[in-house]
């Protein structure tokens, strides 16, 4: 579904990826882990528009997406769920739900459908977004990624900011949506989480991927269970 | 009293549409419009000379406001996408200079070839009592035209997806790209719809007072003001603050004099930055 290969990217100053391959099958879920800086987000960025990169070839379902503006490939079906969520403060929940949707009205169903996915947010329908609690934004900029029907959901960092027992329904929710057939790529610090979550998974460090393999591979690699699962 | 009350608020109202043009622009795209006023002249300009050659004066207006809109799009054609290419202060900074520019040229070639016109629209019959004072045909005209435009704005914004859409994209510009809007295409639109504004400000000023071609950076600095009152950024801050200033400059100009009155809007401004520095209404930083 979604395939890059030797995505070279930063910001003025320097790259901070570097010739960075991986892929996704449909229906997969993956992950890519790595600690603050190892440039996970950079990486996202670049790839999703966000950021120009240096060099590169991103596919996704046969169309050559790298360098497009991320409006575009918001629209080609991509959904993404930044760590700083980048939800419309001032607007209800109602409001930044259904502007996912754009260009279109939003669908009553799928809306339906991400308020049976967060409750929280059907209670809070007319709340502003900005007056939320993190967890509810972090619901929010989900459900709002959810309205546009994308096929693939791309979270970065979705537990920043949240309260153990809330990064957990945030991944259960994530869960029930991997079950229904989305696909999901995600990139986190949190490392037993997104494992439980994922097929398979990529070690990012220092802008390159170290390490690749099933998530139970990664499991058992005692150089991941060192560094990202705490475990001597 | 109630006389200044009543004209306050005419003269308000036209505040707060002129100001949510120029708080519009600004807010999505960071450019301030130094030429904001002197779309506002063009339009009338078109009007008036339209309707020296004839033209029925409903189609005059009509076709003055879409000269507004269409000199909204040609400045983002032409002027603006270099300005937009940068990011921040330099934007600003920029769109100051290429504006203001674009404002000198205007001025320059009406007070050239035009330097004594000035359109007024007359509306005919006699005034009309309102809550006891005799209001002016005109100005209860102009007033009208101004409040369905403003509930027009207000409909637009809060219900349509395109509406929603512009808004989106300044609350957060990224997260309005994540949804799939293009923030250029965004500002497009606006500029195209405060160039109308614009226009639509002058059709009904007309109606009140004469708009000659030296009025330009008045109708921008008033737009300055009351922007920085309601707040940068807010459609509903520019409205209500322009009400609120409208009343405040005719009551100053009634009980002090009228050329104190801009001296005592700016005065209202740096208050207000003082209390509330994102304005009544405005986006917080």
């Amino acid at each position: 579904m979604l395939e890059v290969r030797g995505l070279t990217a930063g910001y003025q100053g320097g790259d901070v990826v570097h010739d960075v391959d991986f892929h996704i099958r449909t229906g997969e879920a993956v992950m890519i882990i790595g600690s603050n800086g190892a440039g996970k987000t950079t990486l996202f960025r670049a790839m999703l528009g966000l950021l120009t990169p240096s060099s590169g070839q991103v596919r996704f379902e046969e169309a050559d997406i790298l360098g497009l503006p991320a409006q575009r490939i918001a629209r080609l079906g991509i959904g993404f769920v930044p760590a700083e969520r980048r939800l419309f403060p001032r607007m209800t929940v109602e409001e930044n739900l259904a502007l996912g949707a754009y260009p279109d009205r939003p669908d009553p169903e799928t809306v339906e459908l991400v308020m049976d996915l967060f409750p929280r947010l059907a209670e809070r329908r007319r709340q502003r977004a900005g007056t939320m609690s993190g967890g509810e934004q972090q619901m929010l900029a989900v459900g709002r990624a959810l309205t546009s029907q994308p096929r693939l959901l791309v979270l970065d960092e979705p537990t920043t900011g949240l309260a153990p027992k809330l990064a957990a329904e945030a991944y259960q929710a994530l869960s029930l949506l991997r079950s229904r057939g989305l696909t999901v790529l995600v990139a986190e610090q949190q490392v037993p989480l997104a494992m439980a979550l994922s097929d398979r998974g990529y070690v990012l460090e220092n802008g390159a991927i170290r390490k690749e393999g099933t998530s139970a591979e990664l499991a058992n690699d005692p150089d991941v269970r060192r560094a990202y699962l705490g475990i001597a | 009293m109630i006389a200044n009350l009543l004209d306050g608020i005419v003269l308000g109202l036209q505040f707060g549409l002129l100001a949510a043009g120029l708080t519009l622009v600004y807010g999505l795209g960071g450019v301030l419009n130094l030429a904001y006023g002197q779309m506002a002249v063009v339009s009338a300009m078109v009007v008036l000379f339209t309707m020296e050659a004839g033209v029925p004066t409903l189609a005059a207006v009509g076709l003055g406001l879409l000269a507004g809109g269409l000199l909204g799009l040609i400045l983002d054609l032409t002027v603006l996408p270099p300005i937009y290419r940068r990011h921040g202060e330099a934007r600003v900074l920029l769109s100051l200079l290429v504006t203001l520019g674009v404002a000198f040229v205007v001025d320059g070639f009406f007070n050239w070839r035009f330097p004594l016109e000035g359109l007024t629209i007359r509306v005919g019959g006699g005034p009309i009592d309102i809550i006891g004072v005799p209001m002016r045909r005109g100005s209860l005209v102009a007033s009208a035209i101004t409040l369905v435009a403003m509930a027009g704005l207000l409909w637009f914004f809060r219900t349509t997806t395109t509406g929603r859409a512009v808004r989106s994209v300044i609350e957060d510009e990224e997260g309005a790209r994540l949804v799939g809007i293009d923030p250029r295409r965004m500002l497009r639109l606006i500029l195209i719809l405060t160039g109308v504004l614009a226009g639509l400000v002058a059709v009904t000023r007309s109606m009140v007072a004469p708009v000659t071609v030296r009025a330009g950076f008045e109708l921008t600095v008033s737009a300055m003001i009351v922007t920085v009152v309601g707040g940068l950024g807010s459609v509903t801050g520019a409205l209500l603050a322009g009400i609120l200033l409208g009343i405040i400059n005719t009551i100053a100009a009634s009980y002090i004099g009228t050329f104190l009155s801009l001296i005592i809007l700016l005065v209202a401004a740096a208050v207000t930055i003082l209390i509330r520095p994102s304005g009544l209404l405005g986006v917080a930083e």
